[in-house]
Parts: C-alpha cells; structure tokens; sequence
C-alpha cells in the first residue's frame, strides 16, 4: 500500500485539527475557570433581581388606644400588556368592572403594547368587590398584588395632625407620609422593608424567590390626642367659623403642665383618606396651627402685662392712664375703641384697653418687651412634632420703629401661630414655665417595648407669683370684661380676647375682617387645660370679634375637657355667670346668634352624645344645638359626601343614553336572558348588543331586571344581580 | 474475496465510546428540557440512540465495495431528495429541511453526508495517478459543491458546510499538490479570518445574521452571549444535573440540540468538559486508526471523511459554544437531540467498522 505520502499529510491534518481542539479547551479554562466569576455575576444579573418587600406601616393611635390611621390589605390589579389579544376587548371589560375610563386605559394598554412592557398598573388598592369581580373574568392577562392601604378609619378626625400618605410615582411600592405625622415620622412608621432575591427566567417570569431579610414592620404611634375632645374641638371651631363667616381657623387645646396636645383642630378639613384630586387647592390640608402665623391682636397684651409685673413696679391695682381714648406715639395718633380716661392694670387686660396697654409696654420698654416675648416662645419654633411649622414673625429690636413699642404691646406687627398661643397661655397657666408641645404618648417598635417619650425639662419664663396674679387678672377678663362668653359652668375659668383687623398687605390698608382669638384656660387656680382658638377672617365689628366668636369656642372645649380630665368643679353649678354679667356689645352677638344664656347648659349636656358618635362615625350630623346657625354648620361637610353619588349617577345616566340613541328612539330593544351567565359573558353580551347593563355580586348571573324578553325603555339599565 | 467477518472483529471500542458520549448525551437531554415542552426529548434521544445502532449494523453488513459501485445512484436519489425538501419541505422557522415520510420528519442533508463521504472515496480512489490535479478538484468540488449548496439554500448554512471538510480531508490526503492547498488556504486565511477578527461584536452578530438568518431570531449576539455565560458559570465542578440557571431558566437557546455543549458545561464544569472532549478525541482516534488499517484507498478515504466530519462538527459546535466561532447551528454529534443527526453518525460508524471488518480481505 502505498500510503507513505497520505499518512504523513493525515498526521499533518492531525496536528492542525489538535490545534484548534486546543483552543477550544484553552477558550473553556478562560471561561471556567479564569472568566468564572465574572461570567457567574453577569447570569446571576440576569437572573436575579432583588426586590423590597414592603413593611407593613406602623399604626397611629389616639391615647385611649383607638386606631386614627392604620394599614389594611389592599389588592392592585395590574396587566401583562403583551399577553393582551385585543386592547379594545380589554379595555372595555377593566373599564366596565373597575370604574375607570375607557379611552384612558385603552390608550395605555396600546401604549404598553407599544412599548414591549410586560407589565402595566390597571387600578392600584381596589375595594375586595372589585378584586373579586375582575377575578370572576378569570383572564390570563391580569394578575393580582397584594399591597397594604393606609386607612384613616374616623375620616376627618385629627386630619392635619395625622397628614396623609401617598405615592410620589405609580412605581411606589409603599406609601410614604405627605403631611403631617405621617410626614415627621415617616421613617419610623415606615419600618424597613425586606428583601427577596427573585430568580427570573428569559422571559422575566418570576421563578423562584428567596427572602434574604425579612421586612421590619414600622413603629407604632400613640398620640396625646384624646379622640373624644378632638371631635368636640373640630365640632366647635367649624360651627364657629361658619357662624362668622370666618375663612380659616385654628385651635389647639392642651395640657398645660406637660405640654401633651389633646386637641388640635383646623377649619376647614379634609378626609385623609381621599387622595387630593389635580388642581384642588391644598389649603384645607394645611395645618394652620402651625403653620400659619397671624396677628394676634390683644391676646398678646397678657405677655405685655406679664412683663411689666416682672420688670416695673405696677400691680395690678396700679391705675394706668388711659388718656381719654387717644395717645400720641412717635407722631402716629392711636385712638382706643373705648374712651377710658383710667384704668387699673387689671381692667385694662378686661377690657383690653389699647392705650393702656401701650402705656404699661412704654414702662416696660422696649428691650424688656422683646425679651419677655422671646421668652414667651414668640419669633422661634415650638418643635413640636409637626412638619411645616411655622416660627411666626418677631422683628429683631434693632429692625423696631420708634412706634413698634405701641403696636407690640397690643399685638401687632407680630405674628403667631396658634400653637405658639396656646404654649404661652401654658406659661401663665402652669405657674410660668415654657414646656414643649407634646404629639406623642409613646411610641413602640415592632415586637419592642413601648417607649414612653420623656418629657424635657421647661424652662421658666416667668415667676410663679406673676403667674398666678396674670391668671387672677385673666379671670377679670372672663368675669367682667371681653371674655364673658367663655365662662364655664362649674368652673372658674381665665383667658383673654383678640380681634385683630386683618391688613391686606396689596392695598396697604386694614380690611374689615378680623382676626378673632381667645387664649384661655380652667380652672383658674390650678389649670388643667389652655385652649387657643384663633378664626380668620370674620366680619363684623363685635360680632366678629374675639369674645364673640373665639370665645365659646373655648368654653364648647374646655368643658368636655375639663369632665373627660375628671377635674373637680371649683364653682357651684347653679352659678350662671352669664345672667349676671354686665350686658355689653359682645352679648348682642348672643342674641343675633339666638343662643339664650341657658343654652349653655343645653350645649353642655349635647357634647355627650357628640362625642361618642365620634368614635362611630365622624361624617355624621352634628346634634342640633341651640339654633338653625349651629345646624347649618355641619351641612359643607355633609353635602360634599352625599351630593357626590348623585351627580356622578346623572352623568353616568347621560352617557349611556347618548350610547344608545338608535335605541332609544325605537320602543326599545328586547332584553336578553342573561341568567346562568359568567359575569364576562354578561359583560360581552352587553358590550355586543350595546344595551347598558348594571351588575351586583359575583359568581353567575341569578336574576335580572328587567325579566328577558321585555322591551328596555331608554335610559334603563339592565340590573343582573350575580350569585355563587 | 474471502467474505469473512466475525462479530469479534468488530470495532467494540469504537462502538463503547459512541455509546457513552450517547448517553451523556441523553442525560443532559433531560437536564436540559426539565420542565419544559420538550420535556420527553430524552427517552426519545434512547430510541434514536437504540435505532442508530441498528443502522450501524445495517451499514457493517453491507459491503461497502457494494456502496461504493451504487454511487451515481444513490448521488441522483440524494439530490433528487434535496429538491424535493425545498419543493415540498415543511418550513420551520423560515427555512425547509425537513420532509415527511411515512409520518417521520427527516432531515435528508444529514443522510446525503453518507452519500459525500461515499462519493469523495471513489472519486479519489479511482484517481489513475498519484496526487490530485485541478481537474480533479474542480470535478470533485462541483460535485460536492452542488448538494452543499441546495442545502444551504434551504437554507442550511451549518449543515451546507459539513460537506466541504470531507472533499478537503480527502483532497489533501489524496496529494493535493502543496501550491494548490498554499493557495486555497491563503485565500481562506486572508479572506475569512481577517475579515472575522476586525469586525466588532455586533458586526460579527450581524454578518452570521445576514449569512444565516434563519437560525437566529433574537440576535446572534444574544446567544453567543447567554452560552459564554453559560459556560462560564459552570466553573471547574460545575453547578450540577439540572443546577444549571442558564439552562433551566431559558437564558440558554436550544439547550438540549445546538446549544447542549453550552448546557453541560454548566452543569459539569471544566473537568466535565475536558472528559467529554477526551472522549471525542478517543472516538476521531479510534476512527483514524481505522484509516490506517483500511484495506483499500477507498476504505481509508471513508474514514477519513468520516473523521473530518465528525470532527468538524465537533470543533464548529464547540468553537461556537466557547464564542470562537460563529454561531451556524449545527449539532454535537451523538450529544444533541435529534433524529436524523442521531442515525446518520451511526451510519457513518457503520461505515467505519464495515471498513475494518473488511481489513483482511483485501
């Protein structure tokens, strides 16, 4: 065989063959063994994807323990767009079950379509009956996600304290605190959320999932609030406003030896648990009480006078000149509402006599004054737990006009917020401390122990014997001067007026309405409760001034206060210090308001049922009380609840009629048997023969109205009542 | 001729090796489809594994001197049938390469290989004088070229190209002058290479595309990729039967046929690897000798068209697996699942082991 040539090439064939074998084995050690790890993280970067798993968020309780905001289960439906046959099918069932427009997610199905998304949010936190009814369609192409929803169970209660939640994206997992507690805790609320590490295939089904920390569900809250007097608060202030014709307003009632907020009110309010729909104006979610500063007018003659006994030598018998009605300061000429030619110092607080108190701010002087309101917490914030709170304005002395004396003493060019009102009622209440603004009870991580918030430790502003002869004077004001409206009955109680023209800061001039506040507190000897009512915007010259308007307020709060703090009555409850005070202009107010002095007590005993409907419900009517004006109150809330369903129902009505307009011209097309039918069925019947049709409960079609084979009049709709 | 065979002559060895690497083979089968729809390909793969050795039998029995002499034949029935799958093949995935007989899809340019390897041994064993003219290769390349074509035509570039490297092989073993080989592999080494390692990735994805559009629907990049990665996340142990998360989460193309080399180096690692490469070389090795101890040149240059084959089959599917070659799509011999490809190596085999039970009758 002459085979010496081709073996020599066959060995050459093989020499080059093992070559290349060589490199295909050296390519696989790089990629094993050299290449490994890096190859190894990119398929695990393929592969994998971690993903958080949402901590449950904590809850926030009042302080007799009730939930104010907690977290439910919630289910979000969303669609895989690729797996969608027919956009326009699609669009029409989601649309008919969820309640959702159809052009809308029609366009957003195409557009994910479009996009090659494999995933597309339909309806996020639907209600269980419209899980149940989009699961009864039994389409591949939706899928289920459990997700939790932030529940506000008593609605407006505690609104702006407690703010609200919301997601900033439709991406958002959780949602996160936008105002409010919610906000200044969202952190600890939040808790931490888990991790899992999900093992996707190709086509990005999830596969398997590992979870490689667990969530840490978020702290719980328990507030200082008392639900029953928040309710009570909210109540008062709202009928107050609306009786005069206030814009805003804003109360904060607490207590004044530890600081902690047992009310704190706003007007108007807002349900925490409607999302703020586009273009609503966001100023009833604003918490005014702190975050909006006002003048405070002559509520702010207490810190004028409460200096001056500690810096001069007057007493509150001192007479203070009150020079006929005018003074002239630094060329401006003040005119007094009332001409008093003197008065003691303790009258000119009852009677809150401007002049009187730029004289007793002109012997304080100027740098004592400002040190007295600083000390008195105006100028710098009270750090309560609250975002967006509000220094209010206090001018620097140097930035003072020769004139700013006068108008500080009085309560102008200086503004406050109502909480920093309420603090500095606490000072004179509480035997002359500055304590700090407490929200928060306590405070409990999840599976930790309750952590009671230590209290810090207050500073003093004033000494107690000034406190205790600013609280006598104070009484004056209630006894027999502007305050006459916020006497109690059982109960010795002390305070002080404010109505402070607001000035229009366009026109360079004051406006005809008011601010109206009362700062007070009971019982006078040793006070349980401050309560700072500030309304904005009343009009009325006495009708919409402090004692008229703020004033009751006050007492409509601080009598279930002082019962719910089981405080004993310092004051026969015979008493009616009303019937016997000096008529003046505040009580015409009474009698335009067709509140007889009596009614005091009717009121009084109304607060009881009030308060235990606030736990059911808080949207409910208030009780009538004393008057029609009272009644009227309670009506905005009521009609925005119930004239939503009827409006919508019109509007629905109107374009299922324009759907059909063949139809209804003829006698009106035969209705269908539907019964026995899925709901998809129903649905795709209807959409087929165009015929409007209104389905209950879930399961199979059981009954219908109108029965098959009947004629359907225009606008009627088909009712299908579904069953298991 | 003195017609003896013994069944102890048979190659068992050779035999062995075939059916280990088979089996490996179908155990990655079913690692591989695990829970897919696929899920059945590996009992399948037994009984084709089962019915190729019958055909290796089949093609021991008959002589192969028999074979040989039926060669314009059995080329006229093999184009014959080529035309007939562009004609009336099913399409799949744009392109047709399967026919339908008797309710069993073939893929007839796996069996025409047999008529290639036939049709290269006579042609140069039937060579008057030493070496190969011009003439000859031109004669012979046109031959081969035609089948080649209809099949890439189909279009099967992959399979196309498996018939070259059996006229190659047997052109240079026949005594291709060294000029001629200088300037073929000249012209390839320029044109191919070069033109191969200046193009970037994405342009290499897209020249394979453009020649091979058919096998490659989401990118030939992306699955040069996912195999490097597969491979790569095997390591030296490798993840292990059924371990693999390339392959069982789909990341991996056709795992269990084109791909299934990608699919066991993940799950047995470098030191897998190598074993399975070890025993490819013992089977081209095996085979080899065989060519060595043929009795005849036309013996030897079946052998040799069979190891060309095979090998260039094993080396195009590795080098692509490793991302060294390009992606052409054409299966591991004895490894992937598949029919046709399964019966046509052990007919090759078959052929093989006719040759050296031949041995001594010559």
């Amino acid at each position: 065989m002459p085979e010496t040539q081709p073996t020599k090439r066959l060995r050459w064939l093989l020499w080059s063959l093992l070559a290349w074998t060589a490199l295909i084995v050296v390519r696989l050690a790089w990629l094993q063994v050299v290449k490994h790890d890096e190859l190894v993280s990119l398929a695990r970067q393929q592969q994998q994807k971690t993903v958080e798993i949402p901590a449950a968020r904590g809850t926030i309780f009042d302080r007799t323990g009730q939930p104010l905001a907690k977290t439910l289960p919630a289910e979000s439906i969303n669609v895989n767009p690729l797996k969608i046959p027919d956009p326009g099918v699609a669009a029409d069932l989601l649309s008919r079950v969820l309640d959702l427009d159809r052009r809308t997610t029609f366009s957003r199905i195409v557009a994910a379509k479009a996009r090659k998304t494999g995933f597309l949010w339909i309806k996020r936190k639907v209600s269980g009956e419209e899980a149940a009814r989009v699961r009864s369609l039994k389409l591949d192409w939706v899928e289920f996600r459990a997700e939790t929803r932030r529940y506000y169970p008593h609605g407006r209660l505690a609104a702006h304290v407690l703010g609200a939640t919301g997601m900033t994206s439709r991406e958002d997992i959780v949602e996160h605190g936008s105002a409010g507690l919610e906000l200044s805790f969202d952190e600890e609320l939040s808790g931490r959320p888990g991790l899992a590490r999900v093992y996707k295939d190709v086509h990005q089904n999830a596969y398997d999932m590992q979870v490689t920390r667990p969530p840490e569900p978020g702290a719980n809250l328990t507030l200082t609030i008392d639900p029953n007097l928040q309710y009570d608060a909210e109540q008062a202030l709202a009928a107050a406003a609306v009786r005069a014709h206030a814009r805003t307003g804003s109360l904060v009632a607490l207590n004044p030896v530890t600081g902690e907020v047992l009310a704190m009110a706003n007007y108007p309010a807002f349900d925490p648990n409607v999302p703020p729909r586009r273009g609503e104006s966001l100023d009833a979610r604003s918490n005014l009480a702190v975050a909006t500063p006002f003048e405070p007018g002559s509520v702010f003659k207490v810190i004028t006078l409460a200096a001056a006994l500690e810096t001069t030598k007057l007493t509150p018998d001192t007479m203070i000149n009150c020079g006929n009605g005018t003074i002239k300061l630094a060329g401006r000429v003040i005119h007094d509402h009332d001409r008093y030619a003197s008065l003691s110092m303790a009258d000119v607080l009852a009677k809150s006599s401007n002049i009187g108190a730029i004289q007793i701010g002109l012997k304080v002087g100027e740098e004592k004054l400002y040190e007295y309101v600083r000390r008195f917490g105006f100028g710098r914030k009270t750090d309560i737990d609250l975002p967006g709170e509000s220094a209010g304005v206090l001018r620097r002395l140097r930035d003072w006009q020769p004139s700013s004396i006068g108008s500080v003493a009085m309560g102008h060019e200086i503004s406050a917020t109502s909480i920093q009102l309420a603090l500095a009622g606490a000072i004179v209440a509480n035997g002359g401390l500055h304590v700090k603004p407490r929200l928060i009870l306590k405070r409990q991580k999840a599976g930790g122990a309750e952590i009671i918030e230590p209290q810090e430790k207050p500073e003093r502003v004033i000494a107690p014997e000034t406190a205790i002869k600013m609280r006598q004077m104070m009484e004056g004001v209630v006894l027999r001067g502007t305050g006459k409206r916020a006497a109690l009955k059982g109960y010795t109680s002390g305070g002080k007026t404010g109505s402070a023209q607001i000035y229009d800061f366009k026109a360079h001039a004051y406006t005809h309405s008011y601010n109206a506040s009362f700062m007070g507190f009971a019982p006078v000897n040793n006070p349980q409760i401050v309560v700072a009512v500030t309304l904005v915007g009343t009009t009325g010259v006495g009708t919409g001034f402090g004692g008229a308007v703020a004033a009751p307020v006050f007492r409509e709060v601080a009598m279930p206060a002082l019962r719910m703090l089981d405080v004993p009555k310092d004051l026969p409850e015979t008493t009616t210090l009303i019937s016997s005070a000096k008529t003046n202009e505040n009580d015409l107010a009474i009698a335009g308001l067709g509140t007889p002095p009596p009614g005091i007590s009717e009121s009084a005993h109304a607060v009881k049922p009030m308060r235990e409907q606030a736990v059911s419900s808080v949207t409910t009517k208030p009780p009538v009380q004393g008057g029609s004006s009272v009644a009227r109150s309670g009506e905005p809330a009521n009609d925005l609840a119930l004239n939503r369903r009827p409006f919508f129902d019109t509007k629905e009505r109107v374009s299922l009629a324009r759907e059909t307009p063949s139809l209804a011209r003829a006698a009106g097309p035969t209705v269908p048997d539907f019964r026995g039918m899925t709901l998809r069925g129903v649905l795709e019947e209807s959409a087929a023969t165009r015929l409007p049709v209104q389905v209950t409960g879930d399961g199979m079609a059981r009954n219908q109205d109108p029965p098959p084979g009947s004629a359907l009049l225009p606008g009627m709709r088909v009712r299908v009542q579904f069953a298991r | 001729m003195a017609r003896y065979r013994s069944f102890r002559d048979a190659d068992w060895s050779l035999l062995a090796t075939a059916l280990i690497i088979s089996a490996l083979g179908v155990l990655q089968i079913y690692s591989a489809t695990y829970g897919t729809k696929f899920q059945d390909a590996w009992w399948k793969q037994i009984l084709w594994v089962v019915l190729g050795v019958g055909l290796l039998w089949v093609f021991t029995s008959i002589d192969y001197h028999t074979l040989l002499a039926q060669i314009p034949v059995l080329y006229t029935l093999g184009l014959t049938a080529l035309v007939a799958v562009l004609v009336m093949g099913r399409l799949v995935f744009g392109s047709r390469r399967w026919i339908k007989i008797f309710g069993v899809n073939f893929q007839i340019s796996e069996f025409v290989k047999l008529v290639i390897i036939l049709l290269v041994a006579r042609y140069l064993s039937e060579l008057k004088r030493d070496g190969v003219g011009l003439r000859d290769l031109l004669k012979l390349g046109v031959l081969v070229i035609i089948p080649a074509a209809l099949v890439m035509y189909q279009p099967d570039l992959g399979t196309g190209l498996t018939y070259l490297p059996v006229l190659a092989a047997g052109v240079l073993v026949a005594g291709l002058p060294w000029r001629y080989v200088a300037v073929i592999a000249l012209a390839g080494a320029l044109v191919l290479p070069a033109g191969w390692f200046f193009l970037k990735d994405y342009q290499k994805a897209r020249l394979v595309t453009f020649l091979d559009p058919s096998r490659d629907p989401r990118g030939a990049g992306y699955q040069v990729i996912q195999s490097k990665i597969a491979v790569g996340d095997g390591g030296m142990w490798g993840r292990g039967v059924t371990r693999g998360t390339q392959t069982q989460l789909r990341f991996l193309p056709v795992p269990h046929t084109d791909f299934i080399f990608s699919a066991f180096a993940e799950e047995h690692g470098f030191v897998g690897v190598v074993v399975v490469l070890g025993l490819y070389f013992l089977l081209l090795m095996q085979i080899v000798q065989n060519a060595q101890m043929a009795p005849d040149r036309a013996g030897m240059y079946i052998c040799m068209g069979v190891a060309a084959l095979l090998l260039f089959h094993l080396l195009v599917n590795a080098g692509m697996v490793v991302g060294i070659m390009p992606v052409t799509g054409i299966p591991l011999p004895l490894m992937s699942s598949g029919g046709s490809n399964t019966f046509s190596v052990f007919m090759m085999l078959g052929l093989v082991n006719n040759v050296r039970l031949r041995r001594f009758s010559a």
